[in-house]
């Protein structure tokens, strides 16, 4: 699904991401873990081909695909969605008309009853919306899209104690049910928290510091290590997928 | 029920008119084609639409409204529309003290006369505690381009009364429209009027001046688009002349590559009066340009006014967004500005609701 080979990324002149490799198969679901600034958003804008990353090295396939030099809607043609971290107002666009132009106007209530946003067809996208009605509206969003890879940015903060069990929930039912007899999909997953992943079936973790992938292994076992000992990597470190 | 002789509605003519708001049953119908009123009607009681001419020898104290609230040298057109008054053309409407008009007034002109000049002077009477909503749409036949229309719409809203209403102009692309309007807003009254210029038109002059006397509150709307080829010149002023006078002015500017130039200015004359404006401008292209020239003049020294003014593109990170949704560029872009340009649908007649919401999600970047 997702292959990144010694990627390495830059935004406006700074290095972000440092020779990472990272391979998420089909139906894995993979937990990036990290402290602020050590480059996991910086990551998923560069797979998803965002401003104003900039790929310096290194290559990201995308479903066998080379996505050097591709759009983000040609990304996304190839089936990868992503739930932003700090989407942008789109003052007067409605919910509503977006999941029109996304073809999508039958699921829509169904995935904002499914993220507890009743009446939220009529907002405008991410206009007024509190810290965790963005994060539901961003996994709500990727219902909506339907994508076999989902990149998800901190789909946890700032999102009440209520709300982080509906949001797993959700973000596990994209990604064990598809519907349809579909295969299930595949996910990488950004937490500062870790918050979400009691609620989610998580099969691998990574730490990320630095632009670098310090760490890869059991998530719950990774996520217990940084718990007790912050953002460092456990000893002796295992070789990075 | 005032009925004045007229010439039927040709299918042809109201199938363009139903694009710019026209409808069956309406309470009242004024159609100016070319130099003639071909069409003047009420379907209420206490609703007059008469040709301004007639309504001039019917009521001599109209005499005393025309060019009441515009000086007639006032610039050039106004000036040549001045001239005509031994022979004015244009609509009479008036609504009787009181009476509420829950079905729309609809107004509209059309010049089918390619190169064809078109003078209007239009006065409207609203009398004291009326309620009433209208509609005004303006046309061209596809087979004309080219053209002039002058026009000069004196509104008299009288105490305590309201008017909701909305404009719709669909002129050719090659013509010329100076419209000016005053309107008159007594004590207790209110205004709420929404206007969409989207169709593409060589240049546009839209020059108002509203005054508000004692909480009476004012409250304007307008949608334009420039294409390449369009020029627009939008200059309005309301005057807050009276206690607690109210005003909101929101305008929605677009350009793909022509010219719009909003100057609109809120002065507070009165104690407690208070009003916002609002210039927002969307820049599509590099060709052409927005310039939004918000202006306030406080003369009382406890009137509030505010403003805002911005003019940009549209944000990489709101394009980028959307197209990591797998809209392509295009669609993405068409969304931010219909996004940009709607509008909160309750200001809006009822009636006219659904089209208004149909034309702005028309109004495609190069016109519609």
């Amino acid at each position: 699904m997702l292959e990144v080979r010694s990627l390495s990324a830059s935004a406006a002149g700074v290095d972000v991401v440092r020779s990472v490799d990272l391979t998420i198969g089909a139906g894995e679901v993979h937990v990036l873990f990290g402290p602020n600034g050590s480059g996991k958003s910086s990551l998923l804008k560069a797979i998803m081909g965002l401003s104003p990353y900039e790929v310096t090295g290194g290559d990201i396939r995308l479903f066998g695909h080379d996505v050097s030099g591709h759009a983000p809607d040609e990304r996304a043609a190839l089936g990868v969605g992503m739930a932003f971290q700090s989407p942008p107002n789109l003052q007067g666009v409605s919910v509503r008309s977006l999941a029109d132009a996304l073809g999508a106007d039958d699921r829509l209530d169904e995935a904002l009853t499914m993220l507890d946003l009743p009446g939220f067809d009529r907002r405008q996208v991410s206009v007024g919306f509190s810290g965790g009605e963005v994060k539901r509206w961003e996994v709500a969003k990727l219902h909506l899209q339907a994508p076999r890879l989902l990149l998800l940015d901190e789909p946890d903060s700032g999102v009440d104690l209520e709300h982080v069990a509906a949001v797993a929930v959700a973000i596990d039912r994209l990604v064990r049910d598809p519907g349809d007899g579909a295969a299930p999909r595949s996910a990488l997953v950004v937490s500062h928290t870790g918050s979400v992943i009691e609620g989610l079936e998580v099969d691998v973790g990574h730490l990320m510091v630095g632009g670098r992938l310090l760490h890869t292994g059991d998530p719950i076992t990774l996520f217990d290590h940084i718990r007790t000992n912050g953002y460092v990597a456990p000893e002796p470190a295992t070789t990075t997928s | 029920m005032s009925t004045t002789p007229t010439t039927p509605l040709t299918d042809q003519r109201t199938e363009l008119l139903r694009e710019v708001g026209y409808d069956d049953g309406r309470a009242g119908t004024s159609l100016l084609v070319d130099q003639q009123i071909v069409a003047s009607e009420s379907a209420h009681p206490d609703v007059e639409v008469l040709p301004i001419g007639q309504a001039l020898k019917t009521y001599d104290w109209l005499q005393d409204l025309m060019f009441g609230l515009i000086d007639p040298d006032e610039d050039e057109h106004v000036q040549q529309a001045a001239e005509l008054l031994n022979d004015p053309v244009g609509h009479f409407v008036r609504v009787r003290e009181g009476a509420v008009v829950t079905s729309p007034i609809q107004l509209f002109s059309i010049l089918e006369s390619p190169q064809g000049r078109q003078f209007t002077h239009n006065v409207t009477v609203i009398e004291a505690g009326a309620q009433v909503e209208m509609i005004s749409g303006a046309a061209v036949p596809p087979s004309v381009h080219a053209g002039h229309h002058i026009s000069i719409d004196e509104c008299y809203i009288r105490e305590g009364a309201s008017c909701r209403s909305v404009s719709i102009e669909r002129w050719g692309a090659n013509m010329e429209s100076h419209g000016y309007a005053r309107t008159h807003l007594e004590a207790g009254a209110s205004a709420t009027t929404t206007a969409l210029q989207l169709a593409p038109i060589r240049h546009h002059l839209a020059n108002s001046v509203t005054w508000v006397e004692r909480d009476g509150r004012n409250n304007d709307r307008a949608v334009m688009l420039a294409p390449a080829g369009t020029e627009r010149v939008v200059d309005s002023t309301v005057h807050l002349v009276g206690d607690r006078a109210g005003s909101e002015s929101v305008t929605r500017m677009v350009s793909d590559g022509g010219v719009i130039v909003n100057t609109a200015t809120l002065v507070g004359d009165a104690p407690g009066a208070h009003g916002f404006v609002g210039c927002d401008g969307l820049k599509l292209t590099d060709d052409g340009h927005i310039e939004a020239v918000p202006a306030l003049r406080a003369v009382d020294p406890t009137a509030q006014l505010s403003h805002e003014a911005s003019v940009g593109r549209i944000a990489i990170e709101k394009l980028e967004y959307l197209m990591a949704t797998g809209l392509d560029e295009d669609a993405a872009r068409d969304l931010i500005v219909q996004g940009f340009v709607s509008l909160e649908l309750d200001a809006v007649p009822e009636a006219v609701a659904e089209l208004v919401a149909e034309t702005i999600a028309s109004a495609k970047t190069g016109g519609m």
